[in-house]
């Protein structure tokens, strides 16, 4: 061994471990990408925009984005097999967090609106009809079938379907693919209220609603388990998200199992969330994000949502044409069969308080809204059954 | 005791489909009979084979299930030992018994069962037919059996043209171009995804995908709609009746005169916010307020300590 000073042997250890310190490895997508995680925390803080998501998923951006030695064998990074957050990560690769998201949505879901004014369900079902027009232009832009639906999906403005399909179909895009989801959804009412307003007339904003009806609890455990066989034995491959959406339901309505629904829609929802948010958030790193197909997936996901909003809204007014005069819909509940829950339904009521400050819309927007789960959970069961 | 004999008969009818998802989704996927040249086992010597597949989705573990070529255990007079007695049980302790979903798993007909777990303990005949099943830890349940014609020609195997399909049929392969003896591995290999291929051959620009993936929304959505109509019609008239009797009214007629029994949510959602208002907030709410600023007090003798407080005894 060579002879080697003791401040020699300092400054080969100094210099070992600048080697395996952030600075060392810092690239200019490193920065950008620390970029883009520091401003989904400000539009969580500052703005209020969906700060359950975006915090998560904006911290998770600064812990994917940290440069290290790669080739050191570290186990630190997301995608090194044995490290801490890449077992965090099988809940995303593997699918398994959003059933569970759905179980708590399930569970602090009130159906009540939906099976008071059962056509609200057809809302929801036009809304879909944005997945599959951003699917046609996915495919006009390349994209393979597989890639086309996962970033199609982003319409259905529900993060979880968007992961769990993404996580079969197109793992590589997964990344980018939940990200545009998360913000678009967070982006809801900024996107939203344009084209509604664009696609409606004064009269028809003002247009008052029937009350919902009171609606049993018979009627309301009945719902989770009728809608459960009654979508599952049409579209089986959503059963791990339908499933787990009417079970948590009817832990709720089932008036008999109250700290199961607590804990579904508090603690384990929770916990899921943080889990989900900071590992999407981890698994956005530079290499696997700054692409091309990243730019052109943020694209489609806002087409997406715009022709769901426009397809929802559009489909009421075309309802409208069949219904009597005291049973129309406000075209304004048609942009919450995106199943962004309450979200978009916030967006409706407020726009048609804008219009009428007397005029409530939320509970009928609530409608479109579940049955907007639904319909993207089964959109994206029949993508699934068709390109597996 | 009625509730427990209810569970336990539940519990039984799951398990009953617990087991057809086991073992019963292992399918006998090739058979080579008369190896000269083909592939060797880990001692180096060529012998005939049997592959069986995991056509499930799901680890399956064969170990005490039994392979045999032996036709008269389907004598249904034998017991089950004596069954056993004749077929080889595929042993318990090897990890390597577990198929992984959709894998397979290679045994040596070659009656040297001391070799290892993968050697039978019985050969297969090379000229005449062989019959070779394979069942169930029980060894009375078939899970799986093949006639395997005779005179196969030398290192030529018979096999599922599609793994684990059934349905397909048999084929001879090796002995003609195009067709692969494909021990422990896939009989047709899976380089490309039918589906995905048709759809982008047939359509490339997802018209098809987006009419048919809209009508089975639409359809799943509206036989939804169609279900809580009915249910919320009937759900309605119970009400209805249920508020008729509340108020004494026999007459539909009447009862839909006065609205009774089709009050909206609203009512309901207002009274209960009411009463939730009126149960959280049982106290009155002080009129006071925090400050650091210091307080004037104007004197009154209602306030004032010396006559608040008892004076100490001297």
């Amino acid at each position: 061994m060579e002879e080697q000073s003791f401040l020699g042997f300092m400054a080969n250890n100094l210099a070992d471990f600048w080697g395996y310190t952030g600075f060392a490895h810092a690239t200019s997508e490193h920065l950008i990408m620390i970029l883009i995680g520091l401003f989904f925390l400000f539009l969580a803080i500052k703005k209020d925009f969906e700060p359950l998501l975006l915090v998560p998923i904006g911290f998770g951006i600064l812990i994917g984005n940290i440069p290290f030695p790669t080739d050191a064998g570290l186990e630190i990074g997301i995608y090194e097999e044995g490290s801490v957050l890449n077992i965090f990560y099988q809940g995303v690769k593997s699918g398994w967090y959003p059933p569970l998201v759905f179980l708590g949505i399930g569970a602090m879901t009130d159906f009540s609106a939906l099976i008071s004014n059962p056509k609200l369900m057809l809302v929801g079902a036009a809304a879909q009809f944005g997945i599959f027009g951003a699917y046609m232009v996915a495919l006009a832009l390349d994209f393979e079938p597989a890639q086309a639906a996962s970033i199609a999906i982003i319409g259905g403005a529900d993060g979880p379907t968007a992961i769990f399909l993404t996580s079969k179909l197109a793992p590589n895009l997964l990344g980018a693919i939940a990200v545009s989801a998360y913000s678009y959804m967070a982006l809801v009412p900024v996107i939203q209220p344009p084209i509604m307003r664009l696609l409606t007339t004064k009269k028809e904003r003002l247009i008052r609603m029937k009350p919902a009806r009171a609606v049993s609890q018979t009627e309301k455990i009945m719902f989770p388990i009728i809608g459960l066989l009654l979508t599952c034995f049409l579209v089986p491959s959503a059963l791990p998200l339908l499933g787990m959406l009417f079970f948590g339901n009817l832990l709720k309505e089932s008036g008999v199992t109250r700290r199961l629904a607590e804990t579904a829609r508090g603690p384990l929802t929770d916990a899921i969330i943080i889990l989900l948010g900071v590992t999407v958030g981890a698994s956005t790193q530079a290499s696997e994000f700054l692409t091309t197909s990243t730019v052109f997936i943020f694209f489609l996901g806002f087409c997406a949502f715009c022709i769901a909003t426009a397809s929802g809204v559009l489909f009421v007014k075309f309802f409208n044409l069949f219904l009597r005069k005291g049973n129309k819909i406000n075209p304004l509940i048609g942009n919450a069969g995106v199943s962004a829950v309450p979200m978009s339904a916030r967006i409706s009521q407020n726009l048609g308080l804008e219009y009428d400050p007397t005029n409530y819309l939320l509970m009928h927007a609530m409608g479109p809204n579940v049955a907007g789960v639904i319909g993207s959970a089964a959109a994206a069961g029949v993508l699934l059954g068709f390109l597996v | 005791m009625k509730k427990i004999g209810i569970l336990i008969i539940t519990l039984i009818a799951a398990c009953v489909n617990i087991s057809a998802q086991g073992t019963k989704s292992v399918v006998i996927n090739e058979v080579l009979v008369n190896n000269k040249a083909n592939f060797q086992d880990d001692y180096g010597q060529h012998h005939a084979w049997i592959e069986l597949f995991n056509t499930s989705f799901a680890t399956v573990d064969v170990r005490k299930c039994y392979l045999t070529c032996d036709k008269r255990v389907l004598d249904k007079s034998l017991s089950a030992p004596e069954r056993a007695a004749m077929m080889y049980p595929i042993p318990k302790g090897d990890v390597l018994t577990q198929m992984p979903p959709r894998q397979h798993l290679l045994f040596w007909a070659d009656a040297y069962p001391k070799r290892g777990n993968f050697h039978l303990n019985f050969e297969l005949d090379s000229i005449g037919p062989n019959w070779i099943a394979l069942y169930d830890a029980n060894a009375i349940t078939l899970i799986d059996s093949v006639t395997v014609p005779a005179n196969l020609p030398v290192d030529c195997s018979y096999a599922l043209k599609k793994d684990g399909i059934k349905a397909e049929g048999w084929q001879i392969v090796g002995n003609a171009p195009n067709t692969f003896v494909t021990p422990s591995t896939n009989n047709v290999t899976l380089d490309t995804n039918e589906k995905i291929d048709g759809f982008k051959q047939k359509d490339p620009h997802g018209f098809g995908m987006t009419i048919m993936a809209m009508l089975i929304v639409f359809s799943g959505l509206c036989i939804l709609y169609v279900a809580f109509k009915f249910v919320s019609t009937i759900g309605m008239k119970i009400a209805q009746r249920n508020a008729m009797r509340h108020h004494g009214i026999e007459d539909e007629a009447e009862a839909r005169e006065k609205n009774v029994g089709t009050e909206s949510a609203e009512i309901y959602a207002a009274i209960s916010m009411a009463l939730h208002e009126y149960q959280t907030d049982v106290h009155d709410v002080e009129n006071t307020v925090l400050t650091i600023n210091k307080v004037k007090r104007n004197y009154s003798p209602w306030s004032s300590k010396i006559y608040n407080l008892r004076n100490m005894p001297k």
